[in-house]
């Protein structure tokens, strides 16, 4: 089953179109990566699954149920992590949760059982300081804290890394993929590298259209494009190897620059054998031979650009 | 229903917990308190502290103060450093929260819009209502010990206007928050509101429909230039402007982006 | 001279008058050196002003400078 589904969603900005019939479904139980340059309208997305802004056509649906705008309710399910999360700094976490647990109509024990289970969740137990105090990696843990109170089923994530060190960044990604097995993740970013930490599936932001979605492990096989890198040594001009190279059935392209030459293949594993027979048999002295793996980014400059 | 009570109870707490922590609720007092007391004193000593002023040799015959005198000194406090504190105080109580973003957890969890805005005028309006009557528990007490005597005509409807007119006050701040951006928006344009509206009742027609006559005609009530029922249309209209302002902004609230 | 007398009867003014104000003056100076930020101004602005305006400065410091909590 979808627990969230996006029906030919369009939004403008006055003449801007930032979301143009934007369809997609998020299944239970996985980690949507939302990918997408910086303003390719990912928080708008967002912001309309929440029910902030109104979109100017096409339906969203949270579990089943219609999302509308200005009308909160559909909410119950949904847990939102802005992307700098603002809290009331005269407010210790245990006394926010609280407030956050009341609102949601949980039962005082609830809220006091949760809270202990979540400030644990996210290393904030024992932290008894008021809020106003917290460095940018606190807040944001404490903001899934808050985010996954109410046992939602489907946690909203605006870029939570994004303004975090590495450290910062490791301990969230480390949360969410712990927070994963209890509820599905809809986590927009424009940092490849934390999607291919924890996302199963993504889809690509572009123009307000999905340019590419589904598997991550799918999309990586679709667009393996192998290059395999060999760097020689300051004796030999690489020049001289590529065109033999390019006569090689399981090339496609060479190219050279200064001491590297980089030849893509369909399969660099099979066309290996080829590929180092030949090197030998013109004697070219090689330095380092590396295949590169295809990475998302290769993917995301593909589509994107 | 219940869900829109849940909300508005638990944030009203969290209204009372934020003047408690951030200081409002002390400045709120210890002024308030300071205006009962200095009131009746400086009705007392005004003689006294002209007299003693070397005036070139022009001698001063100055009445002996009254309880009447004292009673317009506070209502005079109230009226003008009383109505600089309530917006001070309450000025930026729904601003600071959409500058900063305070309320985007509390909206994407389902908290009503309306039950946040009531939440916010009524915490507003107890901590109105216990700063007013401290000080006028004060003002009579203080009254009383240096006057030995407090009673006078309408006092209390003309203590009721001046605490109707800072709940219209709070009513305005609230829809000037939603209407004008920025930290100091609302606060502005609610005294920018105010100011225009006294600057209405320079036309006599135009007295009984404006809720500034409610904190002008305070001693004239007392001393009896004005009877209680010259001033009901004025807290009729007053009560409705209220119920207009919180409308509006309510109104306006529910389509504002957060 | 009835000073003395007049001193007595205005007691019960004075004493909650200056506890007030030590007590405003005393919150707004704990409060100004426990933060760094302000909304307005600067340390030393406020630390002027809760002195020297009675009442006046540390509700101003309360209301307009101080910052985020």
């Amino acid at each position: 089953m979808a627990i969230l589904e996006l029906d030919k969603v369009s939004k403008s900005f006055g003449a801007v179109k930032v979301i143009g019939d934007l369809s997609f479904q998020v299944p239970d139980h996985s980690v949507f990566g939302f990918i997408g340059k910086n303003g390719a309208g990912k928080t708008t997305t967002m912001k309309m699954i929440l029910g902030f802004l109104q979109q100017d056509s096409g339906v969203i649906h949270v579990c089943g149920e219609k999302v509308s705008y200005g009308n909160t309710k559909a909410n119950r399910n949904i847990g939102y992590l802005p992307d700098v999360p603002e809290f009331y700094g005269y407010m210790n976490p245990k006394e926010y949760l609280k407030l956050c647990g009341e609102i949601t109509g949980l039962k005082k024990e609830i809220i006091q059982s949760r809270t202990k289970e979540l400030l644990e969740l996210v290393g904030l137990d024992g932290v008894n300081r008021r809020i106003h105090g917290f460095s940018r990696g606190m807040k944001q843990r404490l903001g899934i804290a808050q985010a996954l109170l109410n046992e939602p089923k489907l946690l909203i994530c605006d870029e939570p890394t994004s303004a975090l060190d590495p450290m910062g960044r490791k301990e969230i990604l480390d949360i969410l993929s712990l927070a994963k097995n209890k509820t599905t993740i809809l986590f927009s970013t424009h940092i490849l590298s934390d999607v291919e930490r924890i996302c199963d599936r993504i889809g690509v932001l572009n123009q307000g259209k999905l340019v590419l979605e589904g598997d991550v492990s799918d999309i990586k096989h679709k667009y393996r494009k192998d290059t395999v890198r060999v760097e020689v040594g300051k004796s030999f001009q690489p020049e001289k190897a590529a065109d033999g190279l390019r006569k090689l059935t399981a090339v496609t392209n060479v190219r050279t620059d200064n001491r590297i030459i980089e030849i893509q293949v369909h399969n660099a594993e099979d066309s290996g054998a080829d590929i180092l027979a030949f090197l030998l048999k013109e004697a070219v002295p090689v330095i380092r031979y590396e295949i590169m793996e295809p990475s998302l980014e290769n993917v995301f400059l593909q589509v994107v650009v | 229903m219940v869900i829109f009570m849940r909300g508005f109870l638990a944030f009203t707490k969290k209204e009372f917990l934020e003047q408690l922590r951030t200081y409002k609720w002390l400045i709120f007092l210890a002024v308030f308190f300071l205006f009962g007391l200095m009131s009746p004193l400086l009705a007392k000593l005004t003689p006294d502290i002209l007299s003693s002023m070397d005036m070139g040799g022009i001698q001063l015959n100055l009445p002996e103060p009254t309880v009447m005198d004292a009673y317009s000194q506070y209502f005079k406090n109230m009226t003008q450093m009383g109505v600089v504190v309530v917006l001070l105080v309450f000025g930026s109580i729904l601003s600071n929260e959409l500058i900063k973003g305070t309320l985007v957890n509390i909206l994407a969890k389902g908290m009503s819009r309306t039950a946040v805005l009531l939440s916010k005028y009524t915490a507003a309006v107890i901590l109105w209502s216990a700063g007013f009557l401290l000080s006028a528990a004060t003002n009579y007490g203080y009254t009383v010990y240096l006057f030995k005597n407090a009673s006078v005509p309408n006092l209390m409807f003309s203590m009721f206007c001046l605490w109707l007119f800072g709940c219209f006050i709070i009513a305005l701040i609230l829809l000037s928050s939603v209407a004008a951006a920025g930290s100091f928006g609302g606060l502005i344009l609610s005294a920018v509101t105010l100011i225009i509206l006294l600057m209405v009742n320079i036309f006599p027609k135009a007295e009984k429909f404006n809720p500034v006559t409610l904190v002008s005609k305070n001693t004239a009530l007392l001393n009896g230039t004005n009877k209680a029922g010259d001033l009901y249309l004025t807290v009729a209209m007053t009560t409705t402007l209220i119920a207009v302002c919180i409308i509006t902004a309510v109104l306006l609230f529910k389509k504002k982006q957060i | 001279m009835h000073s003395l007398s007049q001193l007595k009867e205005y007691l019960p003014f004075l004493i909650p008058l200056f506890l007030i104000q030590l007590g405003l003056m005393i919150a707004a100076l704990v409060h100004i050196f426990r933060h760094k930020n302000y909304r307005i101004g600067n340390r030393v602005l406020w630390v002027i002003l809760a002195v020297a305006l009675n009442t006046i400065g540390p509700v101003l410091y309360f209301t307009i400078g101080r910052g985020e909590d």
